[in-house]
């Protein structure tokens, strides 16, 4: 319950930068979601970097995983709207774009996430540089 | 686009994402378990937006509304990329079908209700 407001406002941000892609980039029912699937694409990269990578840091506060996995992550990204396009491109009578939107979806958002979470769990292996002790050096 | 438009999609955006995040962990994903919160949810989220595009297609909600419920309610509700990490997780876990079954179970799911709620509301 504690975290909830951290999801709420990384659900407000997440929501936010996809209204933005989608004013930039409107389409009509009839036309390539290019901004639904952008925003997917990069919303599917950086949270299985984050899962593989960040995610599995010792003591990583839990409201971290919350606000920006579930709430900036999982918001700015949509499934819903890619229903909503294969519906209204089939009910237009164009489903060949709907296919291609589809498979276009699966593989570049599916394989964002899977190339998110190599790069990610690439980053756990490295051994983070020492912080110099500012205190010896004074 | 109006100041409290764009207020009114990301206050729903917001609160739809914390009903996601209680659905998610009222279904913890385990050993044997798909991860059925975000599935939940997900179809949930279709089924609404196929109403709302029937709606908006006999003109019965104005554009405003159709902006907030699309983009807001059920933009906030669902995820794409929480669904595909976690299968393609499943898949690199070695629970291959488990994995399988949430990418098809997911789309076929969520394509018949969006439909479904299209037609029945058009």
């Amino acid at each position: 319950m504690r975290l909830a407001p951290g999801v709420f406002l990384g659900g407000m941000v997440g929501t936010g930068l996809r209204l933005g892609i989608d004013q930039a980039l409107p389409h009509a029912d009839t036309d390539f979601p290019a901004s639904t699937l952008i925003a997917n694409t990069i919303g599917a990269f950086i949270l299985g970097w984050l899962v593989a990578g960040l995610w599995t840091r010792p003591g990583l506060p839990a409201w971290v995983k919350a606000a920006l996995g579930t709430g900036v992550l999982g918001s700015f990204t949509t499934y819903s709207a890619v229903m909503v396009s294969l519906v209204a491109l089939g009910a237009a009578g164009f489903p060949t774009l709907g296919w291609i939107y589809l498979a276009a979806t699966l593989l570049l958002g599916f394989g964002a996430a899977a190339l998110g979470l190599q790069l990610g769990a690439q980053l756990r292996h490295r051994v983070l540089p020492d912080i110099p002790d500012a205190g010896s050096t004074l | 686009m109006s100041t409290w438009l764009v207020l009114g999609v990301l206050v729903t955006g917001g609160a739809a994402a914390v009903i996601r995040y209680f659905v998610s962990r009222a279904f913890p994903v385990g050993p044997e378990r798909l991860p059925l919160g975000v599935l939940i949810v997900n179809v949930a989220g279709s089924l609404i937006g196929g109403v709302v595009l029937g709606l908006s297609e006999r003109a019965a909600v104005s554009a405003d509304v159709q902006l907030i419920l699309l983009t807001g309610v059920c933009g906030g509700l669902t995820t794409f990329s929480t669904w595909s990490v976690e299968t393609v997780e499943l898949t690199l876990t070695g629970r291959r079908r488990a994995g399988i079954v949430n990418l098809i179970g997911t789309l076929l799911l969520g394509f018949l209700v969006c439909g479904a709620g299209y037609l029945l509301s058009r």
